[in-house]
Formats: C-alpha cells, sequence, structure tokens
C-alpha cells in the first residue's frame, strides 16, 4: 500500500492530486522551484522541498534533484501530474530500478506511445482506426512521392519524436514535398534530437474527441465515456466537454468499445486517454496520453468518479475495483481553461500578481485552480492558473451555468481568458456545436 | 547632482524589513526607485521633469546619461529575454544596426511560448539594455535606438 506521495508536478494539478491524497489519508510531499516558495501546492502539501531555481529544467524536470527528494522526504510513491516527467520513460523507469510505485503504466508503454511511429503501429495492431500513410519513417523522396499520391494532398509531416505541434508541416503540393521533408527533419533534430519524420493525411477541419480509460493491466479495462477538445488555439485546447455533442450513439459506442478493446489487450496500467480525429462521420486515432488530462474534471463530473483516486488505486492494489456495469453518465459538462493570457493581444502570455480574485461557486461550478489574491504568476511555467467545470442536466444547461459563473468570476492583476469564454459561449456556432480544431482561431472575438 | 547614498541605503533596507520588492520615494523633486530583482538589488534614480527620466536597465549600476523615454523599446511582458533565435546563433540585433519598426528585435520566453518582440520605431540601435537570458519586467527597458 502506497503511504506517501511526492508529486512531481505544480500549479492546479499538483493541487489536485493532493487533495486526493488527503481524502485518501495518503501523506503529501510537494516539490517546488525557488520561484513557487509560497505556491499553493506548498502550502497544502504535508511536507515540501525546494528541488531547483526557477528554470523548468533545474527543478520540475530535474531527474536527479527529485530522486533525491524521494529519498530524502522517504515518498514511496510519485504522481507526475500531466506535462513536466508525465511522459518521460526515463524518470519512470529510474523509479522501476529504486523500487518506488510511479502512478502510471509502466515506462516500456511510455515509451512506445512517446513514439509516434511505434504508437500508431502498436493502435493499428490493437484493432484501432488509424490515419492512413507511413507505417515506417521516411526514407527518401521518392518513398514520400509514392505515399503522398496514394493518400492524396494535402498531407501532414509529422516528427516522430514529436507533440505540440511542433516539426509539423503541411504540403498542398507534390513539388514542395521535398523541401517540406527537409525543414521538418532539420526541426525535429533539433526539437526532439530524432530526425525521423512520417507522412499523414492531412484532415482540413476535423474535431478532435478522445476517449478516457482506466486500466488495471491485468484483465479489467473500463472507458469512462469521451471528450470533445475541439476548441482549441495553436494546438493548445481551451474548452472540453462531455460527451460529445455531435455523434450519435451508435459511433459513441463503436468508439468506446474499439478503445477498450484495444486498451486491454495492452497491458496498460491506469489512467490513460485515446486522442482521435473525428472527419466526416469517421474516427482516427491520433496518439494516446499515458498520463491524467488537464481536462479529466468533465469527465469526473459527468460519471461521478474521482480519476486521481483510481489512479492510485491501480498503483497501490494492482486492481481496479470499478467494473464497466458501474459506471453511469449524468448530464453535460463543459471546462473552460482560464490562462494567465490576453486573447485580445493574440493570448500574450500575462505573468504578474493577482491583486482581486473571486473564485465562482454555486450548484454545478466546480473550480480546479492553485491561485489566490496576492499570488505571484510566474513567467516560466504554464498560463493555465484556473479551470471552470460546471455540469448541468443537459448541454443548455451547462452553458448556462457556465456563464454564470464566468460573471462571477473576477482576476484582476494579470490578463485572463474570462473574458473570450464568455463570448464563446454567447456564440451561435459553439451553442449549436458546429466548432472544429480551426473554429476558433478562425472566429474573430476581438 | 549629488546621489544621496544614505537614502539609497536606506530604502534598501525597508524592502528586506517589509519583505517588499519595490519602492519609491521623492524628495525635493527627485525621485528614488529602489527594487529587487532575481539579480540582487537595483538602485535606480529617476529624475521627474519634462518627460525626460533616467531609466537604468542593467541591474546593479546607476546611469548618469540622459536618455529620452520616447527612444526606448520596452518590453511588453514579463519573461527571460533571448538576443538571438538559438543559442549560439546570430543576434536579432546589434549596437549601430538600422532597425525598422515591426522587425523582431528581442524574443521574450514567457509561459512556455517565445515571443518574439517588434520594434515600435525605424532607427539606429544605441544601446541593448539587457543581456541574453536575464529575466526581464513588464515595461522594462529593453533597446535604446536613435
Amino acid at each position: 500500500m502506497i503511504k506517501k506521495i511526492l508529486i512531481a508536478n505544480r500549479g492546479e494539478i499538483a493541487v489536485r492530486v493532493i487533495r486526493a491524497c488527503k481524502e485518501l489519508e495518503i501523506a503529501t510531499v510537494a516539490v517546488h522551484s525557488t520561484a513557487d516558495n509560497e505556491s499553493m501546492h506548498v502550502r497544502l502539501a504535508d511536507e515540501s522541498i525546494c528541488i531547483g531555481s526557477q528554470k523548468a529544467q533545474d527543478s520540475y524536470l530535474n531527474i536527479p534533484s527529485l530522486i533525491s527528494a524521494i529519498e530524502i522526504t522517504g515518498a514511496d510513491a510519485v504522481h507526475p501530474g500531466y506535462g513536466f516527467l508525465s511522459e518521460n520513460y526515463k524518470f519512470a523507469e529510474i523509479l522501476e530500478q529504486h523500487k518506488v510505485k510511479f502512478i502510471g503504466p509502466s515506462s516500456e508503454l511510455i515509451r512506445k506511445m512517446g513514439d509516434k511511429i511505434e504508437a500508431k503501429k502498436i493502435a493499428k495492431s490493437l484493432g484501432l482506426p488509424i490515419v492512413s500513410g507511413s507505417e515506417t519513417g521516411i526514407k527518401d523522396i521518392s518513398e514520400a512521392i509514392k505515399i503522398s499520391k496514394q493518400i492524396g494532398f494535402p498531407i501532414l509531416i509529422k516528427a516522430a519524436g514529436g507533440g505540440g505541434g511542433k516539426g509539423m508541416r503541411i504540403v498542398h503540393s507534390e513539388d514542395k514535398l521535398e523541401e517540406n521533408i527537409k525543414i521538418a527533419q532539420t526541426e525535429a533534430k533539433k526539437f526532439f534530437n530524432n530526425e525521423e519524420v512520417f507522412i499523414e493525411k492531412f484532415f482540413e477541419n476535423p474535431r478532435h474527441i478522445e476517449v478516457q480509460i482506466l486500466s488495471d493491466g491485468k484483465d479489467n479495462t473500463v472507458h469512462l465515456g469521451e471528450r470533445d477538445c475541439s476548441v482549441q488555439r495553436r494546438y493548445q485546447k481551451i474548452i472540453e466537454e462531455s460527451p460529445c455533442p455531435v455523434i450519435s450513439d451508435e459511433q459513441r459506442k463503436y468508439l468506446l468499445d474499439v478503445s477498450v478493446n484495444a486498451i486491454s489487450k495492452l497491458g496498460y496500467e491506469g489512467a490513460g486517454t485515446l486522442e482521435f480525429i473525428y472527419d466526416k462521420g469517421k474516427f482516427y486515432f491520433l496518439e494516446m496520453n499515458t498520463r491524467l488530462q488537464v481536462e479529466h474534471p468533465v469527465t469526473e463530473e459527468v460519471t461521478g468518479i474521482d480519476l486521481v483516486k483510481r489512479q492510485i488505486e491501480i498503483a497501490s492494489t494492482g486492481k481496479l475495483s470499478l467494473q464497466q456495469k458501474d459506471i453511469t453518465f449524468f448530464g453535460h459538462a463543459i471546462e473552460c481553461r482560464i490562462n494567465a493570457e490576453d486573447p485580445s493581444k493574440d493570448f500574450l502570455p500575462s505573468a504578474g500578481t493577482i491583486k482581486t480574485y473571486n473564485q465562482p461557486s454555486g450548484p454545478g461550478t466546480r473550480v480546479d485552480s492553485c491561485v489566490f489574491q496576492g499570488c505571484k504568476i510566474p513567467p516560466y511555467y504554464d498560463s493555465l492558473v484556473a479551470k471552470l467545470i460546471c455540469h448541468g442536466k443537459d448541454r443548455t444547461s451547462a452553458i448556462s451555468r457556465l456563464k454564470r459563473s464566468l460573471d462571477e468570476f473576477v482576476i484582476e492583476g494579470v490578463s485572463s481568458t474570462i473574458d473570450l469564454h464568455k463570448k464563446i459561449l454567447r456564440n451561435e456556432d459553439f451553442i449549436s456545436s458546429k466548432y472544429d480544431v480551426n473554429w476558433l482561431s478562425k472566429t474573430k472575438f476581438y | 547632482m549629488k546621489i544621496d547614498k544614505k537614502i539609497i541605503k536606506e530604502l534598501s533596507d525597508y524592502l528586506d524589513e517589509f519583505n517588499l520588492t519595490e519602492i519609491e520615494y521623492s524628495e525635493n523633486n527627485v525621485k528614488y526607485k529602489v527594487s529587487k530583482s532575481n539579480k540582487g538589488i537595483v538602485h535606480e534614480q529617476i529624475i521627474s521633469n519634462d518627460n525626460q527620466s533616467r531609466p537604468s536597465s542593467t541591474a546593479t549600476t546607476i546611469t548618469s546619461e540622459n536618455i529620452n523615454k520616447a527612444n526606448i523599446i520596452k518590453s511588453p511582458m514579463v519573461g527571460t529575454a533571448y538576443l538571438a533565435p538559438e543559442p549560439g546563433a546570430k543576434p536579432f540585433v546589434t549596437v549601430g544596426a538600422n532597425i525598422k519598426k515591426g522587425q523582431t528585435i528581442i524574443i521574450i520566453e514567457a509561459m512556455k511560448t517565445m515571443n518574439h518582440v517588434p520594434s515600435t520605431k525605424d532607427g539606429v540601435v544605441k544601446k541593448i539594455l539587457v543581456t541574453d537570458g536575464e529575466a526581464v519586467e513588464f515595461d522594462q527597458d529593453l533597446i535604446l535606438v536613435e
């Protein structure tokens, strides 16, 4: 049984994990950089330890420092949250070697799923629908031309080790192919230290739909429904909702069944998310996130299941006591990400001190946050400061609650995306669910 | 004009005593501003008359030259300043270079994004007031242009 968990993260997700631990009466260790001495996660944890300077490379990404912190505090498990080292297989591997439980899947599966070409191969072998394109890295230009012609332009060049939109290039015609492959390889080498790139069919205006999975890696794998995360800016989600408002019950059943079936054959332990592109009525596997997602609360609201506690249960006992038949879905939940950014200035980051803070509350309103009046938002990390999640009996009532809650939400001292969310929730396209991954950037709000 | 070191010393002590990051004090038309940056304590003296003031931009020094604020390009955000697109690469601007409005002069890394800071005016770079990798604040002076 796990007795003490070190949370290798900061911000709202560190607070979220501490909350689950406290309710389970598990001791917590917060780690922090010098920029986070007075952060909420440090204040809430039973113990805290400074692991380095403000630069993430020196603190939250500093594996030797983290290992020392684990040794000093005697933590027997690590929750990686999302981002930082959550999908770093080397970190998971070192913990495995030192008999410290990494709350998540094995380092081997993290490594395989982190390599996009490998992940696609695995997905195909597990029976998941995949995007047509090259199944290995591109070796020469003649091969690239052949594949591109087969699948038809436009095509997308992606880095095997990529993520976050980096190293991706869209090519509309054959004459631009060679030049773009070279650029993509150079970028991939620079960003990910792996120049391998591959080709996929490019979808002009798809939706992004994902499936939440819990599995004990043995004989119990369940889904907790899907989320639609198509409202994005710069490949980053800003609004997520569950259930997806545009797919039929039949499509949903197919998507959830195919996902559970695939993961049940993988020996995957913990919470995970299968991301899909949805285009013209069809799903295509995009990637698997081998960790907790930012948007996990919308799933928690419609199922009433605490995903972090389930992660800890699986890590602690090796079993998942939850059965698919016990999971029921009620109503609709939507999350608005409140970032310290100025949406009227192309999402310009806005670090600083929060001078006034009022957090919404009331029926159906949940806020996962790490900020308080007077706290500093440092410029060194992610801009996410709070997540507002509203739940209602249906989508319309969830939207009404969000609008009401956003009116109560006050953040002064730094810019935030609160005002943008107020505009999105009143936009006809959003209200009628007519949006795709490019919708937000194409729609003028300011 | 003579700088009263005693006042600066006293203000610096207050910073620590009251756990402040910045303090401003005016006396006989002279304004003293003392603030802490991650490089230690910045002693900055500003003379307030006719839009002319003396920014000191490099921490821990007191500049004495008169600089017209209108010729300074300031930071639009807090973050880490980089003078070149990547380590070892040619810097965006050098002293003596002609720059055009809209041209990238510096990158500021903030909240995991690299933000290109454009020049707000045409001119010749007189002085670069930040160093590569330095933490900069909102409204901090970046480049002096003439």
